[in-house]
């Protein structure tokens, strides 16, 4: 993503926001190794678990705290981000439920989660690149 | 909505970059809001009104079309 976008304060709360998110990602992806596993017993797979949605809840607190103080043009392309991302997931999950139905291999939910995340990078990467700016005038 | 942005900042010969940091917003803000991609919101139209010591109209007017 073109960081001239971000405004001194916007990049250090988006890295706030990436090492919440890192943490919940790498958390999620951990307890369902050890889980999925049985690498450990039921009690802390629990914990891992509230660990994980804890973490989770907490990345989306700091990319709300983001978006709020965020330079008006970033938000503005994070918004349409969200909206290109959260469009793209339910016709995704949508269409795909169709395909299972015709006999398509069954996915699973978390596939849906994926198709959101990478629209929502995507669509950054799209509106950062629509005001790009090339030199200075 | 067009706008005297570019023009009004030449006169006073401040870079981008220096209309941004005064406003508190990034380069790209200012240059897309000069090439007419974005129109600002109403807080920073007056941010900039302010800045320049003009009436908010003096600097943004509708698309004569």
């Amino acid at each position: 993503m073109n960081s001239s976008l971000f405004t001194p304060r916007d990049r250090r709360n988006y890295q706030v926001f990436s090492i919440w998110l890192t943490a919940a990602m790498v958390t999620f992806a951990g307890a369902t190794i050890l889980i999925d596993g049985g690498f450990v017993p039921a009690p802390l797979g629990w914990t891992l678990t509230a660990l994980s949605v804890a973490l989770m809840a907490g990345s989306i607190r700091s990319y709300i705290l983001f978006l709020r103080v965020a330079d008006e043009l970033l938000r503005k392309v994070h918004l349409e981000a969200l909206a290109f991302a959260f469009g793209a997931g339910i016709v995704a999950m949508m269409g795909y439920r169709l395909c299972e139905r015709l006999g398509a291999p069954k996915l699973d939910i978390n596939d849906g989660a994926l198709v959101m995340l990478l629209c929502w990078v995507g669509g950054q990467l799209v509106g950062a690149r629509r005001y790009a700016v090339a030199e200075e005038q | 909505m067009e706008n005297r942005l570019r023009v009004l900042r030449a006169e006073r010969r401040w870079s981008q970059a220096e209309l941004a940091d005064r406003l508190g917003v990034s380069r790209q803000t200012i240059n897309a809001i000069e090439t007419g991609k974005y129109d600002p919101s109403l807080p920073l139209a007056f941010s900039l009104a302010r800045m320049f010591e003009m009436k908010i109209e003096e600097i943004f007017f509708p698309n004569v079309a």
